[in-house]
């Protein structure tokens, strides 16, 4: 039957599209979990931060973070072309907000300031290719991505306070409460409003966490240090931060 | 001392709003802050936030040798940056928030013009004459067409984030394709594809496109409703109609089976087609093997028809 031809004709061309589609999508879910793995380590590097190994240890953060960049960065913004960079958005975001969390982390330990998406952008343009868009980092993942940042300044800061670096401790509580705060106002309108508000609750609690232990600094003052770890009822408060 | 320290917090975490937060007992501010914050005020709930520049004890001058953190500038300049920044977020976000609003309510027009269509589709199945049944609908693509333009005209404002906003006019497509489709094979026995759907809606892949796969969902949707309908035609006495619509079935699953799906929605669908067209096969066996299908049958299955 000549419909029944017509039919298959017009099927075989669907059949392209989606399996072009799909293999694409593999593709780019591949390397938001390359790019997710090295962020991770990224973060991990940056955690070992110490009052002796500073230089270093951000050193190698920064190649590392650069890594992530020319390796798998450069393979994502080839897919990622015209509509794809939307339409693909939920086989990348995660890898992105990775990436976003340990860049965010890392400058902040290196300056103490925040890392704007201008900023993270701006070091992904060398990147591209001359014909080829080059891959930008859009408001949401970067909101996201920023959303967990707090949680690992918060492991940093209770790991600070633990080697007697109060100072950088104090200067994490307010960052984080800054950010806090910003990002208060700007969750209702994201497109991804329920996830970012589960974020903004696990957000408050490692302010919280971080609140405590600063206070925890602020009352004991230099009878602090040595009862760190301490699980007797006279360093009961600072137990208690730990509490999840 | 401890129970000094007990008794201070409890105080403490009383004159802050009662409101648990997990587990976390231990939520306590200097109590001296107000709310700074000049911006809009937005309904804290749980606590008032302190300002960035609020006095903490140790934090912006500090001789200790180990505050090796360079704060760029001092406190102030790395504030502004920031909330530069954010100001810029809110004011985009703002702006894809209105869009969605504009988005939804041309959706929602979408949804009721597809309603009625379908309203009127539907009395395919009491028998109203077809023709008569689709001027009625057709009146309505005219419509639809003029949403769809309006969604184009919108997402212009936006190039290139028709798939960001995508969600948003998904399924009411999905349900435009498959009322297109059922009327398009009422009326010529053929499959809508897909750019002849397209053209119907006045859309097209360059700009504002209808996606393959909601194309795809859309057939799907179409394919379970034709159980129903032979079922009905049979006791209308229509008794062509089961023979038509399962070859016609038959073909379409065919079709469908030279796509390699993923496990997703539009899998589910082309699963359910598979039960769409045993039904149907089903309702052809049973009028065939009672010789009510005029002509073509052998005498014997007439002669077994006076029995029954």
């Amino acid at each position: 039957m000549s419909t029944e031809s017509s039919m298959k004709d017009a099927f075989s061309t669907y059949a392209d599209y989606l399996n072009n589609f799909n293999e694409k999508r593999e593709r780019v879910v591949k390397v938001s979990r390359d790019i997710t793995m090295n962020s991770k380590k990224v973060i991990f590097q940056v955690h070992r931060l110490s009052k002796d190994n500073k230089e270093e240890v951000l050193e190698k953060a920064g190649k590392d973070l650069e890594a992530v960049r020319d390796q798998h960065f450069a393979r994502l913004m080839k897919e990622l072309q015209g509509t794809d960079f939307w339409k693909l958005r939920r086989a990348y975001s995660p890898g992105v907000q990775e990436y976003v969390e340990a860049a965010t982390f890392y400058k902040f330990c290196l300056s103490g300031t925040l890392c704007t998406l201008d900023e993270i952008n701006t070091t992904l343009v060398p990147l591209s290719d001359p014909s080829l868009e080059p891959l930008q980092i859009n408001i949401l993942d970067y909101i996201l991505g920023l959303a967990d940042l707090t949680g690992e300044l918060m492991r940093m800061a209770i790991g600070r306070i633990s080697d007697g670096e109060i100072e950088f401790a104090q200067r994490i509580c307010q960052f984080v409460r800054q950010i806090h705060r910003e990002l208060m106002l700007v969750v209702p309108k994201m497109d991804d409003s329920y996830d970012m508000k589960s974020k903004m609750e696990v957000m408050l609690q490692s302010v919280i966490k971080i609140e405590n232990a600063c206070f925890s600094v602020h009352v004991r003052g230099l009878e602090y240090i040595p009862l760190l770890g301490d699980n007797a009822p006279t360093s009961y408060l600072l137990g208690a931060a730990d509490v999840e | 001392m401890n129970s000094a320290f007990r008794n201070v917090h409890i105080t403490a975490s009383r004159l802050i709003n009662p409101k648990p937060f997990s587990s976390s007992i231990l939520h306590f501010l200097p109590l001296c802050s107000g709310d700074a914050s000049p911006r809009r005020s937005n309904p804290l709930r749980h606590r008032n936030s302190v300002s960035p520049s609020s006095s903490f004890p140790f934090c912006s001058t500090s001789s200790f040798s180990s505050f090796y953190i360079p704060m760029a500038g001092g406190d102030g300049q790395v504030s502004h940056s920031l909330e530069k920044q954010f100001e810029s977020f809110r004011v985009q976000l703002e702006e894809s928030a209105a869009l969605r609003e504009q988005i939804r309510a041309v959706v929602m027009e979408i949804e009721s013009a597809t309603r009625l269509i379908q309203a009127n589709l539907l009395l395919v199945h009491q028998s109203r004459p077809i023709p008569e049944v689709i001027e009625k609908a057709k009146e309505k693509i005219v419509d639809l067409k003029q949403y769809y333009g309006r969604l184009a005209e919108i997402l212009e404002e936006c190039p290139g984030q028709y798939y960001r906003y995508h969600g948003d006019w998904r399924s009411e497509t999905q349900a435009v394709v498959s009322q297109l489709a059922f009327m398009h094979w009422l009326e010529t026995g053929t499959l809508l594809v897909h750019t002849e759907a397209e053209e119907k809606l006045g859309l097209n892949s360059l700009e504002f496109g209808l996606e393959t796969e909601d194309y795809l969902t859309g057939i799907c949707f179409m394919s379970n409703d034709l159980p129903r309908y032979v079922v009905n035609r049979v006791t209308a006495g229509d008794y062509d109609c089961p023979r038509k619509v399962m070859n016609f079935l038959t073909d379409l699953h065919a079709a469908f089976r030279m796509l390699n799906l993923r496990n997703d929605f539009l899998r589910k669908k082309f699963d359910s087609m598979k039960y769409d067209l045993r039904r149907v096969e089903e309702v052809y066996y049973d009028v065939k093997i009672r010789g009510l299908i005029s002509g073509g049958d052998p005498p014997g299955v007439q002669a077994v028809q006076g029995q029954s």
